[in-house]
């Protein structure tokens, strides 16, 4: 019999107890090891398969499994890796079966990966999952089926690393750990071998601090990783890490945006970007996080040689500062906005606006304005192109930023050419063409080629309808007022003229060649070239020269100082009837040699050029209409239709008729003589005969829809154009300006108009970075509602008593005005002190001093106040809750007593309201605004509130401005309480409002009923420190600008807080809160004296 | 201009033996020059309007020259007695008319300005009239009409004025404040010539010859006053003055760069705002290379 015969016989009767296949597997097994092992080694094997079945009930499944394996094993495997196996699988067995079972079952596959040596060591990695209870064993078991998937992907040290990640998971929940390392094998073998354990590291840091998000790393985390270059994926993920441990919650959401960061750059860029990441780590891993985030966002703005500084200038703040060097990475922090400012090359239209506008308001002459074309684009009156310069008469349009060259100065000095451009279009009289003026260098053929001189609406118009083709007409006109304009520049502004001049090069070099061009349109192609002033740059067949030889000799006319734009009106004339004599056919089949540069035609000045010529007419008067029906020509055979050149860049858009059109329509919306076109005037029928023919409008691009409801867009953005006059205009600008007006009421009369709501931005403090965050809080200032009609009169009423009393206390103040001057050379009475001096010096033989006299003064009272009222919600607290919570001890014992005082009461307060902070705060801005009215000093009243930073809710009840009226009287009854305390920005605003007054004592007057506080006013909602800090610092800026702020509260814990945020400046807590209303005028006359 | 500047010692005058020796450089913008001749003629007192620097102390000074008096008989003029008052915030009446001073025997007249101008029959000039005080406006008056007499009220005198002498007053409605306008009863004894900074080719002119530039440069200059100009209520008051213009241009005469010139000269004189500072500069910059 042989051993494996012997063993069957001995164990058959234990094993016939369990369910059938258990005795087969082992018969298997034994058939399968006995050629391999020794009998001993197989006696023992069997040994261990049959105490496996008596640990417990289940057991016996684990026998089974593992007699299973036996036939399973690699051939090699050697017999110390079975008997380790069956060792600890027997020990757990005692602990859990199931979690025996599975690693019984996936040890052969197992071992074949990690090879027979590490039974032990695979076996403690699952292991270390088991906690003892079902869960930790079902997830245990899950780790040793996955196993052999797992060895595929991962050595055996990084498994354990797995395995840690797992079991710090498994403490927060078994799902998630299940879920994660269900993922793993898939998840880890679609990265890179390199990755995979970097990868894993930065799971267990995200585990251990935002372990919630471990799910969607292992979901996401593939991609992300993929997004950085690979050599870098380690360091990547270990700065990534280091966030990590910092116990963030929002760990993984900086992996991502950095990660999608990264994706943003070029790969090669990838490595510098890491380093210097690694080099902000050392002091702040979110700083080196932010600083990978942010990246492309500073490379929109300066180059990536640029990058370092700004890196360097960060560090060397983070050195000094955490939280400093943190908000600069952060962007948010104004310190930072200026080094990016001062390393970009860009210059934006927002920093040099101002500038640019008194520049250009200089030149002209006029009342300019400067603002970015997007504006012009956005009004819908005919302008479509959003980056293009331009002008519409009254305001200067201007790209939004400037980046042409790698230097901040090159930048600005091509800004300047660009309005300078403009400016000239208005200084050297572009939109003032006269249709009956002559002009001065050409003679004139403008009334001979007319048919009809009726019918249009401007001159420019009029001009126009001379000429059949209207686009090469303005086109040609664009062509010859900017030559005119340029050379008027060049001449008036010698400084400007390197930049014009560089910039004109610039544009030559970029332009198409008239070689791919059908004649015609190579004509103006080279028009365009000579109003650069590159006649060298002409490139003309010569067979045609003649023509192009008139052309240039009309084009040098534009350069002479006495050329106005009838002349370039009449050159264009010209150039149209030459440029209708060319066929517009394609050249391209011309060789070389024949193109070439012509020489211009001397043209003086009362000559016309095309007389005599062969397309002339007789005498003096050429015929024009004949040559010039060039959309009749264009259909003929073989002629391609016209098409403009490409624009000119620093020069812009162009459109002379629409500027007209607008003009005539501003006259007569600010109802000038009766002659002049008023918009009513102006008829939907005219105007859409106007929009149709005018080359300068591109309805296409204008707006989407059919022409009629486009038209009527159309003529009514034009009337509102025309009927605001453009002072009257928001302009973006940084600080403490309106950035837009939005929402006035739509559908006039049929609900009541919402109010106007005007966004200013300020800066706001970080005391930890001590910076500012730049444009941080966005303050929306609106008109407050009305109220109730009669709160002003029924506060007045109720209060009669004490308004009579505040009234003569500030009567009082005037007498006060009179003060006593010394020293004056004249006056009522003779001052003694002076006079005894005068006598001694005179003894002495001094130069006496003869100033002897005193006389009473009236000295202005020249105050400004802002009174700024806290509408938060907790002023909704009603104001008598502490006398109730004394009178309720009284009748504890009698519940009859006390529900008869409770009823009584209720029925009170249903007849009159009790007081909150609010209404005291109301009356005594009633009470404040009449004892202001007897002294007459200027004064607003405004209330704020909001919710978060983007939102400061700032309310006007009386603006500087106003006289106290019915309509503000009635804003005061609607002072109620909203909801956050956001006092920084409302502090600014107020500051910005009283700094626009010119009153020599300015005095703003904080009233609150409790600690600033807002979301996200700090690092959480019970951090006071940040707003604190912020309102101390907004307080100061207010003194800083020469304003006396006064802080005043009825929170009972203001002293703490007061304390720290008014320093050395005025602010009073008051206690008996009732008193507001009489305390408020007298601390006001205490301030103001 | 070079006369002055060789002149190595300082002259000193007797205030009523001053007058304008040489003929100043004044150039006419309009009809000024015979409107003032015939007012002397008539004696009817003459008020200058217009902002500062724009040369309404030249044209004074190239009128007193103007209007000399005949010398025995015929040929030229000696040049008319001009006794400037430059007006400020303290300059009382007694400081025109005259004072009591105290010396070893007691006290001695002394006259002021306003008394020798009337003696002598010099054309008195008060710049920036309204700067007085109210009461210089008591000597003003009499003087100012028909009567043309001081009275010199601490010696219980009246003056009757000498034949040659005419009052003329400047004002520059522009920079005072409401509280210092020129009182009505004071304006209507007075006519009116109106200021202004002359036009771009005049100015270029006065520039050029004051500076002693090219005309290229003279007229750059002009073109910078009149741009700048238009910014008038950016808290330039009235705009950069012919005479700064002039500064500028004579420092370019010695050879600083026209750019750097018109920095010190013009931009930093005009305003101490970084962004109509930054405006300026970018104007002239555009002008000059």
């Amino acid at each position: 019999m042989s051993i494996a015969g012997e063993l069957l016989a001995r164990h058959r009767d234990r094993l016939a107890g369990f369910p059938g296949p258990l005795t087969e597997h082992f018969e298997a097994g034994l058939k399968a090891l006995s050629p391999r092992f020794s009998p001993t080694q197989l006696q023992q094997w069997a040994e261990t398969g049959v105490e496996l079945t008596a640990l417990n009930l289940r057991s016996w499944e684990a026998a089974a499994e593992y007699f299973k394996a036996g036939p399973e094993f690699d051939p090699a495997t050697p017999w110390s890796a079975i008997e380790h196996l069956g060792n600890e699988a027997m020990s757990m067995a005692g602990d859990s079966t199931p979690l025996a079972i599975s690693f019984v079952r996936s040890a052969p596959a197992t071992l074949r990966m990690i090879g027979p040596d590490h039974v032990r060591q695979w076996a403690d990695l699952g292991r270390r999952l088991y906690k003892g209870n079902w869960k930790s064993s079902a997830l245990a078991a899950q780790f040793y089926d996955l196993s052999p998937d797992l060895f595929g992907v991962l050595r055996l040290s990084q498994a354990s690393r797995l395995a840690v990640f797992v079991d710090e998971l498994s403490r927060h929940s078994y799902e998630l750990a299940s879920a994660c390392l269900t993922a793993a094998p898939q998840v880890l073998s679609d990265l890179e071998p390199d990755d995979r354990l970097p990868f894993i590291t930065y799971a267990v840091e995200l585990a251990q601090s935002s372990w919630a998000d471990s799910r969607l790393y292992f979901e996401r985390g593939t991609p992300l990783v993929h997004k950085v270059h690979q050599p870098l994926r380690e360091r990547f993920l270990l700065l990534a890490a280091q966030v990590a441990r910092g116990h963030n919650r929002s760990a993984f959401q900086y992996l991502e945006e950095a990660a999608n960061s990264m994706a943003q750059l070029d790969p090669a860029t990838h490595h510098r970007v890491v380093e210097m990441s690694e080099k902000l780590a050392v002091y702040s891993p979110y700083a080196a996080m932010d600083f990978i985030i942010n990246t492309p966002t500073v490379l929109e703005v300066v180059r990536l040689d640029e990058l370092d500084p700004w890196h360097e200038g960060g560090l060397q703040i983070l050195k000094s500062s955490r939280d400093g060097g943190e908000a600069y990475f952060r962007l948010q922090s104004t310190r930072g906005e200026d080094v990016l400012e001062n390393l970009s090359a860009r210059v934006e239209l927002t920093r040099v606006g101002e500038v640019l506008r008194m520049y250009c308001k200089a030149l002209t002459g006029r009342d300019v304005h400067v603002h970015a074309t997007a504006q012009l684009a956005e009004k819908g009156i005919g302008w479509s192109d959003e980056q293009r310069a331009s002008t519409e008469g009254t305001t200067i349009y201007l790209p939004e930023m400037m980046e042409r060259y790698h230097d901040k100065d090159e930048n600005f000095a091509a800004f300047k050419v660009f309005a300078t451009h403009q400016a000239g279009r208005l200084e050297f009289g572009s939109f003032d063409f006269d249709f009956d003026r002559p002009a001065v260098v050409l003679e004139r053929q403008r009334p001979a080629r007319e048919e009809t001189s009726s019918g249009f609406v401007t001159d420019m118009e009029r001009f126009f309808d001379l000429m059949p083709n209207r686009k090469l007409a303005s086109d040609l006109f664009t062509i010859t007022e900017d030559t005119r304009i340029d050379a008027s520049v060049k001449r008036e502004y010698g400084g400007i003229r390197k930049p014009l001049y560089r910039m004109q090069e610039e544009e030559l070099e970029r332009r198409p060649s008239p070689r791919q061009m059908p004649l015609r349109d190579a004509f103006v192609e080279n028009m365009v070239r000579v109003s650069l002033g590159g006649s060298d740059f002409i490139e003309w067949p010569m067979e045609h020269s003649q023509p192009m030889a008139l052309a240039l000799g009309i084009m040098e006319l534009m350069l002479r100082p006495e050329a106005t734009v009838e002349d370039a009106a009449e050159a264009t004339m010209r150039l149209y009837t030459l440029a209708s004599s060319i066929p517009n056919v394609a050249t391209q089949e011309l060789a070389e040699g024949e193109w070439g540069n012509v020489e211009p035609m001397e043209s003086s000045g009362q000559a016309m050029p095309m007389e005599g010529g062969e397309m002339g007419g007789e005498g003096g008067q050429p015929q024009f209409g004949d040559v010039g029906e060039g959309e009749g020509q264009e259909g003929e055979e073989g002629e391609a239709d016209y098409s403009s050149p490409e624009p000119v860049d620093f020069r812009g858009d162009f459109k002379p008729e629409l500027v007209q059109l607008l003009m005539k329509l501003r006259d007569g919306a600010e109802g000038g003589d009766a002659g002049e076109m008023s918009p009513a005037d102006l008829t939907p029928e005219q105007l859409a005969e106007l929009m149709e023919k005018s080359a300068e409008i591109d309805l296409d691009s204008l707006m989407e829809g059919d022409i009629d409801s486009s038209s009527g867009m159309f003529l009514s953005n034009l009337m509102k154009e025309a009927g605001t006059p453009a002072s009257e205009k928001d302009h973006e600008k940084g600080e403490g300006e309106p950035t837009s007006d939005s929402s006035t009421g739509e559908g006039e009369g049929e609900e009541p108009l919402q109010p106007i709501v005007t966004v200013y931005y300020y800066d706001e403090w970080d005391f930890r970075a001590q910076d500012y965050k730049p444009r941080w809080c966005a303050v929306k200032e609106s008109k407050l509602q009305a109220g109730e009609e009669n709160f002003y009169e029924n506060t007045l009423r109720e209060h009669a008593g004490l308004v009579q009393q505040t009234r003569k206390q500030f009567e009082l103040l005037k007498p006060e005005m009179f003060r006593k001057i010394k020293r004056l050379p004249d006056g009522e009475d003779i001052d003694l002190d002076q006079a005894i001096e005068w006598m001694v010096e005179h003894k002495a033989g001094v130069n006496p001093n003869e100033k002897l006299y005193w006389r009473r003064n009236k000295v202005e009272r020249d105050v400004a106040v802002a009174f700024l009222i806290d509408m938060s919600a907790s002023t909704d607290e009603e104001i008598n809750k502490r006398d109730r919570q004394q009178d309720d001890g009284d009748y504890d014992d009698d519940p009859r007593k006390y529900l008869s005082w409770w009823v009584s009461k209720r029925r009170q307060e249903l007849a009159t309201p009790p007081k909150r902070i609010i209404d005291l705060e109301k009356e005594s801005a009633v009470l404040l605004m009449t004892a202001l009215e007897t002294i007459g000093d200027q004064y607003g009243i405004y209330g704020f509130s909001g919710y978060g930073r983007d939102n400061v809710e700032f309310f006007v009840i009386k603006d500087f401005d106003e006289r106290l009226d019915q309509p503000i009287k009635q804003r005061l009854d609607n002072i109620t309480p909203i909801r956050s305390t956001r006092m920084g920005p409302a502090l600014r605003h107020a500051t910005h409002k009283l700094n626009l007054t010119e009153a020599k004592v300015k005095i703003l007057v904080l009233l609150s009923d409790g600690r600033p506080q807002d979301h996200g006013y700090g690092r959480d909602r019970t951090e006071k420190e940040y707003a604190i800090h912020d309102t101390k610092q907004a307080l100061n800026e207010a003194k800083r600008d020469g304003i006396t702020p006064f802080a005043l509260t009825v929170d009972r814990a203001g002293h703490d807080y007061l304390k720290t945020m008014c320093e050395d400046m005025g602010y009073e807590v008051v206690a008996d809160i009732e008193a507001l209303p009489s305390r408020l005028p007298t601390l006001y006359r205490r301030l103001t004296e | 201009m070079s006369e002055t500047s060789t002149r190595q010692e300082a002259t000193i005058w007797q205030a009523e033996e001053y007058s304008v020796t040489e003929e100043p450089y004044y150039l006419p913008i309009g009809d000024e020059i015979p409107l003032f001749e015939a007012a002397y003629e008539q004696r009817i007192p003459v008020l200058l309007k217009g902002p500062t620097g724009c040369g309404k102390t030249r044209f004074v000074e190239y009128m007193a020259h103007r209007l000399g008096k005949p010398m025995n008989g015929a040929g030229d003029n000696a040049p008319r007695p001009l006794i400037t008052v430059a007006c400020h915030e303290d300059l009382t009446a007694s400081d025109l008319v005259g004072r009591y001073l105290l010396d070893a025997e007691g006290t001695r007249w002394i006259d002021g300005p306003l008394t020798r101008s009337v003696k002598v029959g010099a054309i008195c000039y008060l710049d920036e009239v309204v700067e007085a005080r109210k009461d210089t406006t008591v000597l003003i008056h009499p003087l100012t009409d028909y009567r043309r007499l001081l009275p010199v009220e601490k010696q219980g005198q009246v003056v009757e004025a000498a034949d040659g002498f005419l009052l003329v007053i400047s004002y520059n409605p522009g920079y005072q404040s409401a509280l210092k306008d020129l009182k009505h009863s004071t304006r209507q004894r007075f006519i009116s010539i109106e200021f202004d900074y002359p036009p771009r080719e005049h100015e270029m002119e006065i520039i050029q010859h004051e500076a002693a530039i090219d005309a290229g440069l003279a007229g750059d200059l002009a073109k910078l006053g009149e741009k700048v100009r238009n910014l008038r209520e950016h808290g330039l008051g009235e705009g950069v003055s012919t005479r700064l213009l002039i500064y500028a241009g004579k420092l370019m005469a010695k050879g600083i760069s026209p750019r750097r010139a018109c920095q010190v000269a013009v931009t930093w004189s005009l305003t101490d705002d970084h962004e109509v500072q930054r405006s300026i500069e970018e104007v002239v910059t555009s002008i000059f290379e």
